[in-house]
C-alpha cells in the first residue's frame, strides 16, 4: 500500500498552520463580536391615525442604544414622508437620552452629503436604495434625514434611551399614507443591518383628511396619473391596472380611455371615442398605458385651460366601461402644481 | 584678439537676427450653428424616456439666423414662432426663445458631438416647473 510520507518538518508545519488557522477565527470572531455589538433600535413609535391637512404631524419615536465600545458620533433620525410636505423645510426634530443633557436639536442633512460607507450615496439615496418605500405605492415619496447638532461620546458598555420628538407640517393635500422611520449615526451609516434600526407602519395608513382627490400611497389604485402633480401642457401619463381587481374589462383584448377635460371655465370637452389617440398601450398583465398631452387631445385655445380630468376605461367598442374602483363613477384628476 | 572681433561681431548679429517674437494664436471656438431643420430624437420627462411612447416624430423646428417655426408642436419651452439667441455666440450655455406676443424663456444648453453630428439638448418645463423635461435634437435630413 503506498502511503503518503510526510517529513516530520512538514507535520510542523501542518501543525502550525493549523494552529494559525485557528487562532485568525478566535480573532475574526472576537472583532466580529466586537463590530457588531454597537446597535440602535427602535422599540415604539407613538403616531397619530390621522391629521387635518395643513396641521402639524407629531410623532414620538422611542428607541435605545447600546455600544460595547467607546463611539463618537452624530445621531441620525429620517423620516419617510410625501414629497409634498416638503419635509426638509416643515419638519423639527429633537431627542433627549439619558446619555446626554437636555434637549438635543436636528438639522436636516443637505441633499448630496455623502452618507458613511454609503458608496457615494447621500441619506435620502441610500435610504430609498436599502430601506425601500415603506410600502407605499405611488412614487412621489421622499427620505429626509436629520443629523444631531453635536457629536457625542458613547462610552464602552453604555445603555440608554432615546426619546425623539418630530413635528412635521402636513400639507392640505387628501392624502393615505405609510410613514416609517429610521435611526443610525455617522460612523456606521447602514453598513449592517444591526447598525441602524427602522420602523415601517405597516399594518394601518396614516391619514390626512385634506382637500382635492385622494392620494392613496397604501392600497393598489385601478389607475393612476402620471406626474402626479401636472397642468395641461405637460405629457401626463394615464395607467389602468386591470390585474389588482376583476373589473368588465378583465378580458379586453384593447383598452380604450374616455376622457373629459374640464375647464376653468366649467365646460366638459369629452373625448370618448375608440380611435388611435384613445387606444392604450398593452404593458401585460392586464396593465394599460397611454401618454397624453392634454392640450393637443382636447385640441385647447390659447385661452382655454383644463382644471382637471374626468375618465373612464372602455373596451374596443365601448360596450364595457370602467371606472373609480371598477364602478360607474368616473376617475377624477386635478391639475395642478406642488 | 583683434582678428576675433570680426568673428564675435559676426555672432552677434546672427543671434540679434535669428529670435523673433513668436506670435501665438489662440485656438478659436467653433461657432455653434443651429441654422436649419431639427426633429426630437430623444425626450425624457423628470428622467422616464418618452421617446417612443408619445409621437414625436413630426415635429421640427427651423432656425434661422435670428428667428424658429415650429411645425407640428409637442410640449415645447415656447408654443409660437419668435426669435432666438445664445446667451453668448461664442461660449453659449443657454438658449433663449422669445415667441412673438410672449416673454422670452430661456433654456440650459448641451452641444455634444453624437456619431459625428451635432446634437443640441435643452431642458425645460412646458407645465409644472416639478416637472422637468430634456430634449435631444439632431438636424432633420
Amino acid at each position: 500500500m503506498n502511503r503518503l510520507w510526510i517529513p516530520s518538518t512538514h507535520k510542523n508545519k501542518n501543525y502550525r498552520m493549523k494552529y494559525k488557522s485557528l487562532t485568525w477565527k478566535i480573532v475574526g470572531a472576537v472583532l466580529v463580536l466586537i463590530i457588531v455589538s454597537c446597535s440602535l433600535t427602535i422599540d415604539t413609535v407613538d403616531q397619530p391615525a390621522s391629521v387635518n391637512g395643513g396641521d402639524d404631524l407629531h410623532v414620538t419615536v422611542n428607541a435605545k442604544i447600546h455600544a460595547d465600545v467607546p463611539q463618537t458620533s452624530s445621531f441620525m433620525v429620517a423620516v419617510l414622508v410625501p414629497k409634498v410636505w416638503h419635509a426638509a423645510q416643515n419638519t423639527h426634530i429633537t431627542f433627549v437620552s439619558e446619555l446626554t443633557t437636555g434637549v438635543q436639536p436636528m438639522t436636516v442633512i443637505p441633499a448630496g452629503t455623502p452618507a458613511p460607507q454609503g458608496n457615494g450615496l447621500d441619506w435620502p439615496s441610500l435610504l430609498a436604495a436599502k430601506v425601500g418605500n415603506g410600502g407605499n405605492l405611488l412614487p412621489d415619496w421622499e427620505w429626509v434625514a436629520f443629523y444631531s447638532n453635536s457629536s457625542y461620546d458613547v462610552a464602552g458598555g453604555a445603555d440608554g434611551t432615546i426619546t425623539i420628538s418630530i413635528t412635521t407640517k402636513t400639507s392640505t393635500d387628501n392624502l393615505m399614507f405609510k410613514p416609517a422611520y429610521c435611526i443610525a449615526n455617522s460612523s456606521d451609516g447602514l453598513s449592517s443591518s444591526d447598525r441602524y434600526s427602522v420602523f415601517k407602519t405597516t399594518n394601518s395608513c396614516f391619514q390626512v383628511n385634506g382637500v382635492g382627490d385622494l392620494i392613496d400611497f397604501c392600497n393598489p389604485q385601478l389607475s393612476t396619473i402620471d406626474p402626479r402633480t401636472s397642468l395641461d401642457n405637460d405629457i401626463v401619463t394615464v395607467t389602468f391596472d386591470g390585474g389588482i381587481d376583476s373589473t368588465a374589462l378583465n378580458n379586453a383584448s384593447q383598452v380604450y380611455l374616455c376622457i373629459a377635460g374640464i375647464t376653468t371655465t366649467g365646460d366638459s370637452l369629452s373625448v370618448c371615442s375608440q380611435t388611435d389617440a384613445t387606444r392604450m398601450r398593452a404593458l401585460g398583465l392586464n396593465k394599460w398605458q397611454l401618454d397624453l398631452w392634454p392640450r393637443k387631445l382636447f385640441n385647447l385655445t390659447d385661452n382655454q385651460h383644463l382644471s382637471g380630468l374626468k375618465y373612464f376605461f372602455t373596451d374596443a367598442n365601448g360596450n364595457h366601461k370602467v371606472g373609480y374602483g371598477g364602478g360607474s363613477d368616473p376617475f377624477t384628476y386635478t391639475f395642478k402644481c406642488q | 584678439m583683434k582678428k576675433l572681433l570680426p568673428f564675435f561681431a559676426a555672432v552677434c548679429a546672427i543671434g540679434f537676427f535669428a529670435c523673433k517674437p513668436e506670435r501665438l494664436v489662440m485656438p478659436s471656438e467653433p461657432v455653434k450653428v443651429l441654422s436649419g431643420s431639427w426633429q426630437i430624437v430623444k425626450a425624457t420627462r423628470n428622467g422616464t424616456d418618452l421617446t417612443t411612447r408619445f409621437d414625436f416624430s413630426q415635429f421640427r423646428i427651423n432656425f434661422t439666423d435670428s428667428s424658429y417655426t415650429i411645425d407640428s408642436l409637442v410640449p415645447f419651452i415656447v408654443n409660437r414662432n419668435g426669435k432666438w439667441a445664445f446667451d453668448n455666440p461664442s461660449y453659449p450655455f443657454n438658449l433663449n426663445f422669445t415667441a412673438k406676443d410672449s416673454s422670452g424663456k430661456s433654456s440650459p444648453l448641451l452641444y455634444p458631438v453624437v456619431d459625428g453630428q451635432r446634437n443640441v439638448i435643452i431642458s425645460f418645463s412646458p407645465g409644472c416647473s416639478s416637472n422637468s423635461y430634456q430634449y435631444t435634437l439632431k438636424k432633420a435630413n
